[in-house]
């Protein structure tokens, strides 16, 4: 079913370009210092824009690369800036660059596994934590099976018990929560579907009851919430569109609405913002523009659900082997 | 960032632009100075406060929270039970200070958990209460329920009955449900609850707590026939019936219930998907149950919705063909 996406809005293409390129040169104000911590997440998110609008070099790839080897602390971790404390959700940000531009080789695999497989625990059950404090959340075990992924030592993690926490986490309404007993939410969808797709366990999720609820995220207005009651974010676009793909039923959604949502939430200045009206964020940015690339708005390259990363590079890597994971009987 | 409303920007005056740097380079120093402790290991009151102080202007900054922790635990009187209770309670109260400035903030309560974790006397009673304040201020707030259930995790580890605590947080979602049938958290808490509470009861008393169940489930879909999430629920307890025999006759009836909102209201998108998916579990669970003419009028309420509801056409169409071919009718 290709989709025609007949809208007068345009996709401002250049703007976005120069909008992350100026992320770096607002220091005079204080919310780039406030936001320091979570730097590596920044350029992540401003990474995947501008390889999406096929600007790759946008931004210099070897200043990059320097910074986020020095986000690198001893336990093998990364942190959001440097000096600043390991976190998984700062670990994968880099590893996603490092993919992204071509230099996995200038860290060593082994020590980055180390420091995932650290975080694993085992009581009161087996699962993942976000770093040595203990926050455990359906999140950090798609990280980690992430991670893992780009160094090809999956093996080494307790797959099966990561699975059975997942699978805890899974409510009523075909949902998935942060962790057993959470509440159903599309970001935690993503990541729990995400890490199904990479264990190799997609027949664990109830496929239509799960599709039919993140169909229903789609609002009048065309945009995507995030659970029932909730008001339309640009960034579910992606939180839902990529849960959607990966069960293969994008086209339960209105693609063409979803994109006109979206590009009604750019700012003429560049960026997107949460949704119309609002400051534009590199966050929504990231997430509008791989939402609109999830439902093949033209012009961009193709994003892969799992990664949320150019296909391309997921293809390079080897590691589109998910997708085989996929039930043969959703392809009918 | 979430919500936050593009202003007509025009030329700020050199007055604003002094403040604007003022405050940037009052925050870069505070920062600076924590990071420098934090370097250089340094676990005293003095560094403590200078945490709270960057903490109390960024709530978001984990590696501070975390040195915040380190620091604490480092200290001579964190070896002293009382001395330790009455740093921990202060840092409760400090914490319920701050959280109104971002309540979802996952390294906030992260840290409250620690506090709560680490006292001597943890009073988790009164944390049951502050929570059913916040979540009387926020119903859906998902951080202030994940922290209800950690909570009430504590009390069961320590209660002689634990079963009674069960009892009690089931109340409690009654409770929010009485207050407002739309509150999904709360059906969402009820989920979790239901299975532990009928374990515990003998078969009379299971059928008794299921058609409670159905009562309450029932009174919120005719409240609201668009809540997606009361039919959700109402499944869900076909899901965990006894036997086949059982979720026919609650399929049975769900159909004859949907009628009757039918006709109050013939076009109304949620009872039409769901009568569709009904006949389409009964004749999946007893096959040959459904008439030709059901079969038939499903079919055609799947195109009809196709109109009513467009954005979800590739649903529709998806389950026409998938029915038509099951059911060996032309679609």
């Amino acid at each position: 079913m290709a989709e025609t996406f007949a809208t007068d809005a345009k996709l401002l293409v250049d703007k976005h370009v120069e909008f992350i390129q100026n992320l770096d040169k607002k220091q005079d104000r204080l919310e780039y210092w406030m936001t320091e911590h979570l730097r590596v997440s920044g350029i992540y998110w401003g990474l995947v824009v501008l390889f999406l609008l096929r600007r790759p070099h946008a931004l210099d790839h070897e200043q990059i690369i320097s910074y986020v080897l020095s986000c690198q602390n001893a336990d093998g971790g990364f942190g959001g800036h440097t000096n600043h404390d390991s976190h998984l959700l700062y670990t994968m940000s880099s590893v996603q660059i490092l993919a992204m531009l071509n230099a996995l080789d200038r860290v060593d695999g082994l020590r980055v596994t180390k420091y995932v497989l650290s975080l694993q625990t085992k009581s009161p059950m087996t699962t993942v934590c976000g770093d040595k404090w203990g926050e455990h959340d359906t999140r950090f075990a798609f990280i980690a099976l992430a991670i893992l992924s780009f160094f090809n030592t999956q093996d080494q993690l307790d797959v099966s018990g990561v699975v059975e926490y997942v699978r805890g986490a899974m409510n009523y309404d075909g949902g998935f929560g942060s962790k057993p007993g959470g509440e159903s939410h599309a970001a935690q969808v993503y990541t729990s579907v995400a890490a199904l797709a990479l264990a190799g366990r997609l027949d664990i999720v109830d496929r239509d009851r799960l599709s039919s609820w993140l169909a229903e995220r789609q609002l009048p207005c065309g945009g995507l919430n995030g659970r029932p009651q909730k008001l339309e974010d640009v960034c579910y676009a992606w939180w839902v569109g990529s849960a959607l793909d990966i069960l293969q039923r994008r086209h339960w959604i209105q693609a063409s609405k979803l994109a006109s949502f979206v590009l009604s939430a750019q700012d003429e200045k560049g960026g997107i913002a949460d949704r119309p009206g609002d400051v534009a964020d590199v966050y929504h940015t990231c997430f509008g523009i791989a939402g609109l690339a999830l439902v093949r708005y033209p012009g961009l390259e193709e994003v892969d659900p799992v990664y949320c990363m150019p296909r391309s590079v997921v293809e390079q890597l080897g590691l589109d082997k998910w997708q085989s994971n996929v039930p043969e009987s959703w392809s009918q | 960032m979430h919500g936050i409303r593009r202003q007509q920007e025009r030329e700020p005056t050199q007055d604003e632009l002094q403040q604007a740097k003022q405050r940037v380079d009052r925050y870069r120093a505070l920062n600076s100075h924590v990071m420098d402790l934090k370097a250089k290991s340094v676990f005293t009151k003095d560094s403590l406060d200078a945490t709270k102080r960057l903490l109390e202007q960024n709530t978001e900054l984990h590696t501070v929270w975390n040195y915040r922790r380190t620091i604490f635990t480092s200290l001579d009187e964190w070896q002293s039970q009382d001395a330790r209770q009455q740093m921990l309670d202060g840092e409760l109260k400090f914490l319920l200070d701050i959280i109104t400035k971002n309540i979802k903030s996952y390294w906030m309560w992260n840290h409250r958990m620690w506090a709560l974790s680490s006292l001597p006397r943890p009073e988790w009673q009164r944390e049951l209460a502050l929570v059913a304040k916040l979540l009387a201020l926020d119903a859906r707030n998902y951080h202030g329920w994940d922290y209800r259930r950690f909570v009430v995790a504590q009390l069961k580890d320590a209660a002689t009955d634990k079963h009674a605590v069960d009892i009690q947080e089931f109340a409690f979602t009654t409770e929010q449900i009485n207050h407002d049938c739309a509150n999904h958290s709360a059906w969402h808490n009820r989920s979790k609850l239901l299975p532990e509470i009928l374990a515990q009861r003998d078969e009379d008393g299971q059928l008794q707590a299921l058609q409670t169940e159905n009562d309450l489930i029932l009174n919120a879909i005719y409240t609201d026939p668009d809540d997606q999430n009361a039919w959700l629920y109402y499944d869900w307890l076909l899901d965990i019936q006894k036997s086949d025999a059982d979720r026919c006759r609650l399929l049975r009836n769900k159909i004859a219930m949907i009628r009757e909102l039918l006709e109050l209201e013939e076009d109304s998108k949620r009872p039409l998907i769901e009568l569709v998916s009904a006949y389409a579990e009964l004749e999946r669970l007893q096959s040959g149950s459904v008439l030709e003419t059901e079969k038939k009028e499903c079919l055609e309420t799947l195109r009809r919705l196709e109109g009513i509801d467009p954005y979800r056409i590739g649903r529709y169409t998806d389950m026409s063909r998938t029915l038509s071919k099951q059911w060996a009718l032309a679609a």
